[in-house]
């Protein structure tokens, strides 16, 4: 098997706080060890890029400052991806680009970051910082990470969200929802990082590119008791 | 309540609290000084006749207030400092306490805390110190403080509560822009590197940290970058520039993992430095240090001897030898500072052997997702010999897969270290790379197997 995958990488310089970078490399390591060759290309702020090139979506987590950067260079992206998610790309967005693929972001300074209803959430900063482990139980199986926000996000009535916490905040401080999931569009507060120790939402996103691309219909399967380790470990610390 | 009442207090309090094996005492006396005197840190420091300097940022606040307590004695200061770990409000206050008689009374003629960066603005109402230094703003457990800018914001408010001398790296932005804080800008000094050696590894630059304008939010053009955001930058669009700093290197003339030899220009007359703590990040530690003391009225000359008579501080950079083997142990706690030690003393040793131990307890931050903003495929060697242990060692296993590093997870503290120097040729070297917690540990540990009195300081 073989072919070239390639990863957008939404605003990797504003956008890439709390190890959410370790998605990328989660990604494309688990590509090369199955024989496919894989492209990153980091989208900036002002620079073109035709994202119709993309197998695969990521947008990361980062500052209120960096979303105020990228907000307006996001809409103006903002009819591609919906059309590319309306069409089953695979997108994976963490915290802060899971904020602004939703209506928009209020920030706690009241500055309205307006967002891309890729999914639909609504989210508006708060003073209560959710800080810490997170155990969610979501269609794809159990998912471990480390919750980083003070964003309260509400979904729309309808919008599936990507799971229920066990651990930790998710969405919001009262709720037990966790993240957003829109066909192959994952919006989720998890860094830790998300994918790395969670291989099935890995392998979920990868399956889905490479079907999408070559008819691929099964994965090679991995060793992956490092993974698990690391997740068992993390899902028994304290929350 | 008279001064005498609440000293006595407290330091019984503190006397208890050793006796009962409470951690040596350090915070408690703190924690009850401000129920029954919130102003007593600052009575006591009043009488301090050279005053008080705090030294603040995310990495080399140890380091620095070490090299700066030695500079300060050598030039016949006698100085009152808080110990490591204590560097919070109540930290501060204790070691006062401690150091003051009955009355109130200290020996020392100087205080030097280091302070962290959140905590700044708690201190400096009441303490009024004369000199801030400035070190650098890293991403360093954010679940503390949220956002780097808001941290500089901290810091900048602890600033504008005083009228102090501010030492500020030119070459980190957002440290440099504090200077806006200051209460007159005669008062701000700038340390910086003017040049380093072509041949510093090329290391690709962690997640940027802070490399937008302070000011305008435009990304900042670098010419030069020399770790992280540090370097020499400019902004494209308002006129915020790298300050010409006061204190600069302008020449290194050689730098590896035993230290490095270069020059500083203090007001334009170099002084030699013969500094033994390696690292591009050891050397802006001795550069505050000097910047600091030029500000203080020493010699550059006493200065620059002082740094070459340099003993690590706990637990940063420490040597020992162990069953014939040599071992460093280095104190990672973010990923610009591991980056750091990875690129001074791993990345360029054919098959290092390497121990890192990651915890995860509040003193190491508890989230460990940094570990995947280092970049390890270039810093380790695939040949290493790579042992992980801690409360989240399996975080590191994991990380270092995906680099294609292979490593073993060995689960208690002690026998990864037994493991570690037994994977050691005789003769041979072995780095320890632990968080916080982790460090305490393993320092203890080694202290029962070696002499290290005569190493440790
Ligand atoms: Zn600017």
């Amino acid at each position: 098997m073989s072919g070239e995958i390639v990863i957008a990488h939404l605003y990797p310089r504003e956008m890439s706080i709390y190890g959410d970078l370790g998605n990328v490399i989660a990604l494309r390591k688990r590509l090369e060890w199955r024989g496919y060759d894989v492209a990153v290309r980091p989208v900036e702020v002002g620079e073109p890029f035709d994202l119709d090139e993309a197998d695969l979506v990521f947008g990361g987590g980062g500052q209120d400052s960096g979303q105020l950067v990228i907000g307006a260079d996001l809409l103006a992206r903002g009819e591609k991806l919906r059309e590319l998610a309306a069409s089953g790309t695979p997108m994976l967005v963490i915290c802060g680009t899971y904020q602004l693929f939703g209506h928009g972001f209020t920030t706690i300074g009241g500055s309205e970051i307006p967002g891309i209803s890729v999914l639909g959430a609504r989210t508006v900063g708060s003073t209560v910082r959710m800080i810490g482990n997170v155990v969610v139980e979501s269609p794809f199986g159990r998912l471990v990470g480390f919750e980083n926000h003070s964003g309260q996000t509400t979904l729309d009535p309808g919008q599936e969200p990507l799971g229920t916490v066990t651990k930790g905040y998710g969405n919001t401080s009262t709720g037990h929802a966790e993240g957003a999931r829109s066909l192959n569009v994952i919006g989720t507060y998890l860094h830790g990082p998300i994918l790395p120790k969670n291989p099935h939402l890995t392998d979920h996103l990868i399956l889905t590119a490479l079907t999408r691309r070559f008819g691929v219909t099964e994965l090679a399967p991995l060793d992956d008791d490092v993974e698990h380790r690391a997740a068992e470990v993390a899902a028994a610390r304290p929350r | 309540m008279p001064l005498w009442f609440t000293l006595a207090v407290t330091k019984a309090a503190a006397t208890l609290s050793r006796l009962l094996g409470r951690g040596g005492g350090h915070a408690l006396p703190g924690v009850i000084a401000e129920r029954l005197d919130p102003r007593l840190a600052g009575r006591l420091a009043a009488s301090l006749p050279h005053g008080v300097i705090m030294v603040t940022g995310t990495n080399g606040k140890t380091t620095t207030t070490k090299l700066i307590a030695s500079i300060l004695e050598a030039n016949g200061e006698r100085v009152l400092t808080n110990s490591t770990g204590s560097n919070l409000k109540r930290g501060i206050t204790s070691a006062l306490i401690s150091a003051a008689s009955l009355r109130g009374r200290l020996e020392a003629t100087v205080g030097l805390f280091e302070v962290d960066e959140a905590s700044l603005r708690r201190v400096t109402g009441e303490l009024k110190p004369d000199h801030i230094v400035v070190l650098n703003l890293f991403r360093d457990q954010l679940d503390r403080y949220g956002e780097l800018d808001t941290t500089a914001a901290l810091i900048g408010e602890g600033i504008a509560a005083t009228t102090a001398r501010l030492y500020l790296n030119a070459d980190d932005p957002l440290v440099a822009s504090l200077h806006r804080y200051a209460s007159s800008p005669d008062l701000v000094h700038y340390f910086g590197v003017d040049e380093l050696p072509p041949d510093a590894p090329d290391v690709p630059p962690t997640a940027s940290d802070s490399d937008r304008c302070p000011v305008c939010r435009s990304r900042l053009e670098f010419s030069r970058t020399f770790y992280g955001h540090i370097g020499h930058y400019a902004c494209p669009t308002c006129d915020v520039v790298r300050p010409t700093p006061d204190v600069a290197v302008t020449a290194v003339d050689s730098a590896d993992a035993t230290g490095s030899r270069f020059t500083v220009a203090v007001d334009g007359r170099p002084t030699e430095v013969v500094f033994p703590l390696a690292g591009t990040y050891n050397m802006y530690n001795a550069l505050a240090a000097m910047s600091l003391a030029h500000g203080c009225g020493v010699a550059p000359a006493v200065a620059a001897e002082t740094l070459a008579g340099t003993v690590a501080a706990f637990g940063r950079v420490e040597e020992l030898t162990l069953d014939g083997r040599r071992l460093f142990l280095l104190l990672v706690k973010n990923p610009v500072g591991l980056t750091q030690v990875l690129e001074t003393f791993v990345s360029r040793e054919a098959a290092p052997h390497l121990l890192f131990a990651v915890s995860d307890l509040d003193a190491d931050g508890r989230d460990v997702s940094w570990l995947w903003d280092v970049p390890m495929e270039a810093l380790i060697p695939s040949d290493a010999v790579v042992l992980t242990t801690g409360i989240r060692g399996a975080d590191m296993t994991l990380r270092l897969h995906y680099a294609g590093v292979a490593s073993e997870e060995v689960e208690d503290v002690p026998s990864a270290v037994e493991r570690l120097v037994r994977e050691i040729p005789v003769g041979g070297t072995g780095y320890i790379l632990p968080t916080y917690t982790a460090m305490l540990a393993i320092r203890k540990l080694l202290a029962q197997r070696t002499s290290m009195q005569e190493v440790w300081r």
